[in-house]
């Protein structure tokens, strides 16, 4: 008993008196919290000099009411962290960083490099790696987060990524994925957007889905957009339904892709690789057609349609070796299927792929949503 | 010795007075002892109405039973002619071996066990001249009647409950488990009430070193009463520093004996309406009377959301404080949201109200128990309902918080054992204390202190954690978190070191 209470009073005496501050955790009350949800960066104009941007959702700080918008606060440093700093001074509440998913970064910030930014966030105690990133097309994060208006633009972002999930809207990818692509294969895509006007939408500034940003050695390289997006894709089987119209002549007919697999096979000549083989194959459905459709006309579709996914292929192909990115992983797939062979050709790789002869073949199966016509 | 052994020390010496009336066995000495006693009644009979041959009566109004005492005793005495013939000498032994209708009758020669006899019901018979008296039962045995278990309510299965009487507790035990190997064994503990006490056990199953144990504990009992069942529980238990309770108890006689053929040993005392099941395993307090009873499927489900709720009404609050307040990061995004706006205007820190929220419900509690039923009804609604609702709505509390706390709370009633549940309940505030201080590092801290605690206790020489953790080398029974089907229930748990470990062909 005596140990016991020994035991107690050593115990408080060790909380009472402070001791154990720097070893235990830092209690904070989520009453009076700003709850970040969305974190920007820009590049300022001054050397050197970043911008953080960060937003709140609805509701999610201590002291807002149901009808106030998000809380939008930015500061500008010599580096995120003192920007995020400066943050705390800003707001009435404690702004706590724990929950912020989307990161959006600014063309300028891109053109001078991410990995500061992605790295910030895996060093960081309460940011995380698994925050959506997008790029801002053409703008900058700050005012993509000021074009979220009463809803917030988390909402936007939360339901684009959603869409994604479902199949509906882009690849999305994590600050995690992006970074680690960076380090292992110094080069990434990630989701860009854009912010289309009044003008353009016919009512406030919204966001919307604008290709594809290539990072080689952390920096900018180019957009992917239009077919070559689409392309891109292809190459990573993560295809977004894709609508594709094709003429017959019996009429229009309308198929939306739904499935997506592509590999990449090396082709060796004795020690020397003498090109790549892209197998695609894909799944389609008959959405629209006018007439019963017979077995050539059915036919002409699946070559229409293989045609065309294997000319994006092409296109994002040459897009990416142009800028000597591999960033699909097309080399993991070659180390996979020799990994000696690859251990001599890992140095070299980059320079490799922009020159090294490709074939693409794509196979496309259609069927009807309510039965097989293949 | 660890932190939470029980403390052992050498009491001063208290000294039993034996025998407790050293005089001389008389009528005239059994007066004195029993002087002013109201209830003490003496009569003087006519041996078939012969006056010179004279017996005395002697017993305690109440105690004994009026009609036995008139029909097995005092009728015979007046009109067996027989009495009045045969030689002085031989009517002691006539009385004691045939002449009088009792089922007992017994020939005292200390003024100690008749006192003792006449306490537990009997009448004595003085005769003039003679050093010794024969004591005949003639208990009364006006009890409460049998009636439902009210603790364990049982929806498939015996609707009978033990009863303050400790013979009529055997009588029942002996109606279920008709084996002459079943054995009683009975003990007197208590110096002033002199209660029976009496360990049950299956001779050829039980552990006898587990009996010896028990029985050896009892004989070394020296209090002045057995009015309550820690009059028992606290003297025989290894551990009194742990609030978890070591000797399950059941009203159920039907779980009882399964008790007994699982190779426990049973405890049952005089005036307490239940027995205890020794050695107590923390599965023991999962369990109910009815786990036997339905599908093995069900049953088993039925477990797993005890030691689940088990988890909830201990850890929910704790974690709670340690995630709103230490590490909200670690809440999905749209609960953290709803946990904000909830507590916003809310001007208490999030520790302290849940601990006012945790003392608050237990208040509920205790006042809901010491109210007539009633009153008690009205009290939880007025508490739970309209107070709650209230200090929500004013934004004294948050809406989460009290979902918190009532949660816990409603999870530790899913607990058969009442007993374990209060041992929960105290954790739950030990644990929610620390998890103020430290976060998640407190709430491990304490699970880890929880462990350590449950693996340092024995009952009876048997881990407390057993059916998870026994002894190297001792085999293990059937799983304890799931009831497999009883056809596959062949054997008995390894770490009571049964006799007989097979219990089913």
């Amino acid at each position: 008993m005596k140990r016991m209470g020994a035991a107690a009073v050593l115990a408080a005496a060790l909380l009472l008196s402070g001791c154990g501050k720097a070893a235990l955790p830092y209690a904070r009350e989520m009453g009076d919290m700003a709850l970040l949800r969305t974190m920007g960066v820009d590049a300022e104009e001054e050397a050197g000099q970043v911008r953080v941007t960060v937003s709140t959702g609805k509701r999610a700080a201590g002291l807002q009411g149901e009808s106030q918008p998000p809380l939008i606060l930015s500061a500008g440093g010599e580096s995120l962290s003192a920007a995020c700093l400066s943050m705390q001074g800003l707001s009435d509440s404690y702004v706590f960083y724990g929950y912020v998913d989307q990161l959006l970064l600014g063309e300028e910030a891109a053109l001078e490099g991410v990995e500061p930014v992605l790295d910030y966030f895996s060093r960081d105690v309460e940011l995380g790696l698994g925050a959506q990133v997008w790029l801002v097309r053409g703008g900058t994060a700050q005012a993509a987060i000021q074009a979220g208006g009463e809803t917030g633009v988390d909402s936007r972002l939360s339901t684009l990524q959603t869409d994604s999930e479902m199949g509906a809207a882009g690849i999305t990818r994590t600050a995690g994925e992006v970074f680690s692509s960076l380090l292992e294969q110094g080069c990434a895509y990630l989701p860009a957007l854009r912010a289309a006007g009044p003008e353009e939408t016919e009512g406030q500034t919204v966001l919307l889905e604008a290709g594809y940003g290539v990072l080689r050695d952390g920096k900018l390289a180019g957009y992917l957009d239009g077919e070559s997006a689409k392309g891109l894709e292809l190459l990573t089987g993560q295809t977004a339904e894709d609508i594709i119209e094709v003429d017959l002549p019996s009429g229009r007919a309308v198929a939306r892709i739904t499935e997506v697999s592509t590999r990449c096979e090396p082709v060796f000549q004795g020690e020397e690789l003498t090109g790549l083989r892209l197998y695609c194959r894909a799944a389609a459905e008959l959405a629209e057609f006018h007439e019963p459709m017979d077995q050539g006309e059915l036919a002409q579709l699946r070559e229409a349609l293989e045609e065309r996914e294997g000319l994006r292929l092409r296109q994002v192909m040459e897009q990416l070796r142009g800028w000597g990115t591999d960033c699909t992983a097309l080399g993991s797939q070659v180390a996979q299927a020799d990994p000696a062979r690859w251990e001599k050709l890992r140095g070299e790789w980059e320079e490799r792929f922009s020159m090294i002869p490709y074939e693409v073949s794509v196979q496309v199966s259609v069927s009807r949503t309510y039965g097989d016509l293949a | 010795m660890g932190l939470f052994e029980p403390e052992r020390t050498n009491s001063a010496p208290h000294p039993r007075k034996e025998p407790r009336f050293p005089e001389p066995l008389s009528r005239e000495n059994l007066k004195k002892v029993f002087e002013g006693c109201v209830d003490y009644m003496e009569r003087t009979v006519y041996l078939h109405g012969d006056r010179k041959r004279t017996v005395t009566v002697c017993y305690l109004l109440g105690m004994a039973r009026n009609e036995r005492l008139s029909d097995y005793v005092l009728r015979p005495l007046a009109q067996d002619p027989a009495l009045s013939q045969v030689p002085e000498e031989e009517l002691f032994a006539r009385l004691q071996y045939g002449a009088l209708y009792n089922l007992a009758a017994n020939r005292r020669t200390t003024l100690d066990d008749v006192v003792n006899d006449l306490i537990l019901g009997s009448c004595a018979l003085f005769f003039p001249g003679r050093g010794d008296a024969l004591t005949l039962p003639v208990v009364t045995e006006e009890k409460r009647s049998v009636g439902e278990p009210e603790n364990e309510p049982a929806l498939k299965g015996v609707r009978e409950s033990f009863v303050e009487s400790v013979r009529t507790n055997t009588a029942m035990v002996r109606r279920h488990l008709k084996a002459p190997e079943l054995k009683i064994r009975e003990h007197i503990v208590g110096r002033r009430s002199r209660t029976q006490v009496d360990v049950l056990y299956l001779d050829g199953i039980a552990d006898p070193d587990t009996v010896e144990r028990v029985r050896r504990r009892l004989d070394g009992m020296d209090i002045d009463g057995v009015e309550a069942a820690g009059n028992i529980e606290e003297y025989l238990t290894d551990h009194l520093n742990t609030p978890f309770p070591t000797m399950p108890y059941t009203q159920r006689p039907d779980r009882f004996c399964q008790a007994l053929l699982e190779g426990r040993v049973g405890l049952m005392a005089d005036g307490l309406p239940f027995a205890w099941m020794l050695p107590g395993t923390i599965d023991q307090f999962f369990k109910t009377g009815q786990d036997r009873a339905f599908h093995w499927m069900a049953a088993s489900a039925l477990n797993v959301i005890r030691w689940l709720c088990a988890f909830v009404t201990i850890l929910v609050p704790g974690l709670y404080i340690a995630l709103v307040t230490f590490h909200p990061e670690a809440i999905p995004v749209k609960l953290a949201l709803s946990i904000v706006a909830a507590k916003q205007e809310v001007p208490f820190s999030t520790v302290f109200e849940v601990l006012i929220m945790l003392l608050a419900f237990e208040v509920l509690q205790e006042a809901g128990l010491r109210l007539p039923s009633p009153i008690g009804a009205t009290v939880s609604i007025l508490g739970g309902l309209v107070v709650g609702n209230a200090a929500v709505e004013a934004h004294i509390v948050s809406p989460a918080v009290l979902i918190a706390v009532a949660i816990a709370g409603v999870a530790g009633y899913a607990m058969p054992s009442q007993d374990f549940a209060a041992a929960l309940r105290l954790w739950r505030f030990l644990l929610a204390i620390l998890a103020s201080a430290a976060g998640l590092f407190g709430l491990a801290a304490g699970c880890a202190a929880l462990i350590y605690h449950l693996a340092g206790l024995e009952t009876f020489g048997v881990p407390y954690l057993a059916p998870f953790t026994s002894g190297a080398g001792e085999p293990r029974g059937h799983s304890s978190l799931l009831r497999p089907p009883l056809p596959r229930m062949k054997w008995r748990d390894g770490a009571r070191h049964t006799l007989n470990r097979r219990n089913q062909r």
